[in-house]
């Protein structure tokens, strides 16, 4: 298991992808995912597809159906993730009821032993977390807790305890891909910081190399998932080449910011 | 937390199962001549696979306190069990030989704990056998034992029972040994379960959070709603006990949606069956034609007075979303409505109600298109456009505060219907009966009847075209324990945990969960669910229409149906009530279609 620190290590900005497992099938994703951390991705995001997705957009909902119509399952995921040789920190990014349905001990179990450094659970907010946390950090697997443009007076106690990294959510809405952002994200990474030491990564609605690198030039770390699901929407199982191509250049993007 | 024991292990292939499983403790037999007894160098074998977080116990009866000793310095064991007649003085000596926690095993008899030894660090609950020693496998009695140690429960416990274990008996830690294996030999599975149930048990915290009912509810959202819900919560506390709010409620509610509702003798209907006497509480008179408004006019205001001029609402049938638009209209503000697609097509007189009341309506594409996905969908909007829009969410689901707004604001049913039956039978109802989908009209027909012991509480879930089919929207019936739509509540979900596509005739019931107080009543046992089917719905629908006039709403005749069953247990001088929440005008052409007549709404 890979620290997630690691992608921070002397300051650097980090790049962090994110996929949805089974889309378009799990041999497809395990190559990409191979893909993604020779392409200079830092952190990977691994999406569970649910039937539900209620944070995402259209194009990370269409993952998600595509995956589940194709009859992914959690147990095949576990085994695609651990088959693969890990050189940067990997993490789950799925919702609440496949991992309650699963067995919470049993999930991070099955983490910790398929080498998953972490999770980011959207629908279970601050207040509900301390279920999961309790028994992810006794299989060493940390809960990525997340920050809303609208967090404000929360922000104080959401990230106290913070590990890993903190999710700002850059704007609100669900996830995919935006034109502008009007949050001030500046100062809402600034009040996290007053706070907590723990690296802010800004996600939500990043879709180019350019707005990538604003993101991670005023906090430590851009966070993309639409922009390169559309890729594998739109070459299905033929992505390799597309997902290199754009991967490093938003990864020096991001490298350079 | 819940200490977690497995015992008896004796074959090398359980041991990555259990590393996995990462329980605190692991138990081998250490004395020879019992079913599960193993050899010291099993042990050490043991002792290299084992993860080091796992504590080892060896499990002795009667044995040499120097053999243990001397196990406990080379390593092999870290904690010793005593399950003999070792006594004080040999627990000492065995301390004196080296440091180590002891277990001593005790009986219990006619629910009393046997006499132990001060001198043991920890005690272990189990049945007594003199002639299986070293765990019997039998339970002992559940329940809370007073103690001044540390103390685990043993005995008959499994993956399937931990929990109940622990909610009934509050132990330390736990310890299963038989109950985890499979034609005599650990199963992995079940050692999974075992521990991730007994980590789970965590959940019984959830009963001390904010917005439960029992362990369901909570608030299961993404944090870019937190900062709504709380400043929902906060302007409920402060208008639900504000007079003018009060007042001018009871106003619209009285004067403009025609409350208070009637409470009617159905004399035909009563006559039909030849049971008790069955009264309606007739929701289906208010203005548009159901029970929703109750509700939508309670947020609608209260989003008012939080300075927010536009509503958003889900809709199944379309009833609360008529009511919303409706609400909406009156009180000057913008409304927009998200309905499943297959909804829409289902129920267009209400979608052209809708529009004709000046709301928007969104036909929901994702999903299965209907009521689960058009709450996805609003609560997707909600995320975008917190600031100056109000979620009028139409059922007791959904995060804290909705289950307790929305049952506040339906509550006004059985408010009146106590008070009604009283002044006319004299006595209470031996029943409430309601149709439930995410069960608002059947909490606002409970609510003020939970107190009355002797009133039995009966909801009718849609069971479709039956509970052993797939078509069917039963989530009592078929569903199980989940977190979804921001809630802890029970679900019907496939064997992944994904949400599973539910059926009914009726868009209004045709939902895959139900709300937290109903899935806390049911589990204290206060309240019965019972799945009424299609058929039987349409039988009931024909049935009212003919007897007394009365063409119910689709969701309403499976209250109606389940009540027929109900009022034959009962003689004449009984009495029970029947919420009919809504009308069946918007149903007619579609029970036609059913009944295979074709007519165009």
């Amino acid at each position: 298991m890979t620290e997630i620190s690691q992608a921070f290590a002397g300051g650097k900005k980090a790049f962090v992808g994110f996929i949805t497992a089974g889309d378009p099938t799990l041999s497809d994703t395990k190559r990409y995912l191979e893909i993604m951390q020779d392409s200079g991705v830092d952190i990977i995001e691994v999406g569970i597809p649910f039937s539900d997705p209620i944070a995402e957009g259209p194009v990370i909902q269409n993952a998600d159906a595509r995956s589940l119509a194709g009859g992914v399952n959690l147990g095949d995921i576990f085994a695609m993730v651990e088959s693969i040789d890990k050189k940067v920190p990997f993490l789950f990014m799925t919702y609440a009821n496949p991992v309650y349905f699963y067995g919470y001990a049993r999930f991070f179990a099955r983490c910790r032993q398929a080498g998953v450094s972490g999770v980011i659970i959207p629908d279970i907010p601050f207040e509900e977390s301390s279920e999961v946390k309790s028994v992810a950090l006794g299989y060493g697997v940390t809960v990525i807790d997340m920050v809303a443009p609208t967090s404000e007076e929360r922000i104080k106690k959401v990230c106290a305890k913070s590990q890993g990294f903190i999710y700002l959510v850059s704007s609100m809405g669900v996830t995919g891909m935006r034109e502008k952002f009007d949050t001030d994200i500046l100062s809402v990474y600034r009040k996290i910081r007053a706070v907590t030491d723990t690296p802010v990564c800004v996600g939500f609605g990043i879709s180019s190399p350019e707005q990538a690198k604003t993101m991670a030039q005023i906090s430590d770390g851009a966070i993309m998932g639409s922009a390169i699901v559309k890729i594998i929407e739109r070459y299905g199982n033929k992505a390799d080449e597309h997902l290199k191509e754009f991967l490093t250049s938003v990864a020096s993007a991001v490298h350079s910011a | 937390m819940c200490k977690i024991k497995i015992c008896g292990i004796t074959e090398c292939s359980a041991l990555p199962a259990i590393n996995t499983a990462l329980p605190d403790y692991a138990g081998f037999i250490m004395t020879a001549g019992f079913k599960r007894s193993v050899t010291e160098d099993f042990v050490r074998e043991c002792a290299k696979v084992l993860d080091p977080r796992i504590k080892r116990v060896g499990v002795f009866v009667n044995d040499d306190a120097r053999r243990i000793a001397r196990l406990v310095k080379e390593g092999v064991i870290n904690v010793v069990q005593l399950h003999g007649d070792e006594d004080g003085e040999y627990i000492k000596r065995l301390k004196n030989l080296c440091p180590v926690t002891v277990i001593k095993a005790v009986g219990v008899e006619g629910g009393r704990v046997l006499p132990y030894p001060e001198e043991c660090d920890i005690v272990l609950l189990d049945a007594t056998d003199k002639n299986a020693r070293g765990g019997t496998g039998k339970r002992i009695e559940w329940r809370r034992y007073k103690f001044d140690k540390s103390f685990i429960l043993a005995g008959g416990i499994t993956d399937g029972n931990v929990r109940e274990a622990i909610a009934a008996v509050g132990p330390w830690g736990v310890d299963s040994s038989g109950g985890l294996e499979t034609d005599g030999k650990k199963d992995a599975e079940k050692i999974y379960r075992y521990v991730a149930n007994v980590r789970e048990c965590r959940h019984m915290d959830k009963e001390s959070k904010k917005g439960r009912f029992g362990a369901f509810g909570g608030q299961y959202v993404p944090e870019t709603l937190m900062s709504a819900l709380e400043e929902l919560e906060q302007a409920y506390k402060k208008y639900s006990a504000d007079e003018q709010f009060n007042a001018e409620l009871k106003y619209l509610l009285d004067e403009y949606a025609g409350r208070p509702s009637r409470l009617y003798f159905a004399r035909n209907l009563t006559r039909f069956v030849g049971g008790c006497k069955i009264y309606l509480k007739r929701e289906d008179l208010n203005h548009t034609g159901a029970h929703k408004i109750n509700n939508a006019l309670g947020q609608a205001l209260l989003a008012k007075k939080m300075g927010k001029n536009r509503l958003i609402a889900e809709t199944g049938a379309g009833q609360h979303g008529v009511a919303t638009a409706t609400a909406a209209a009156l009180l000057g503000m913008e409304c927009e409505i998200y309905m499943g697609e297959e909804d829409t097509k289902r129920q267009a007189l209400n979608v052209y109600r809708m529009k004709l009341l000046g709301a928007k309506v969104h036909a929901v594409t994702s999903g299965t298109r209907t009521l689960k996905d058009a709450v996805n969908e609003c609560m997707r909007e909600w995320t975008n456009r917190i600031a100056d829009t109000h979620y009028c969410l139409g059922s007791v689901m959904g995060p804290h505060p909705f289950p307790t707004i929305v049952r506040d604001f339906q509550a006004v049913i059985s408010e009146e219907a106590r008070e009604q039956i009283l002044s006319k039978e004299g006595k209470l109802p031996a029943a409430v009966v309601a149709c439930v989908g995410g069960g608002s009209n059947a909490i606002g027909a409970f609510y003020h009847f939970i107190g009355d012991k002797g009133v039995r509480l009966i909801g009718c879930e849609a069971a479709g075209r039956g509970i052993d089919t797939l078509q069917t929207a039963a989530t009592v019936a078929t569903g199980k324990p989940g977190i979804f739509h921001g809630m802890f509540s029970l679900f019907c979900q496939d064997s992944h945990g994904q949400i599973a596509p539910v059926y009914s005739i009726s868009a209004g019931l045709d939902y895959p969960g139900i709300g937290p107080e109903h899935a806390y009543l049911h589990d204290i046992g206060r309240a019965e669910y019972v799945p009424v089917t299609d058929d039987e719905a349409v039988e009931a629908f024909g049935l009212l229409s003919r007897t007394e006039g009365i063409i119910p709403a689709i969701e309403s005749a499976h209250a109606v149906s389940y009540a027929l069953k109900v009022a034959k247990e009962y003689g004449a001088d009984e009495n029970i009530i029947v919420c009919l929440s809504g009308r069946g005008d918007k149903d007619v052409a579609a029970i036609a279609r059913y009944k295979g007549e074709q007519i165009y709404d």
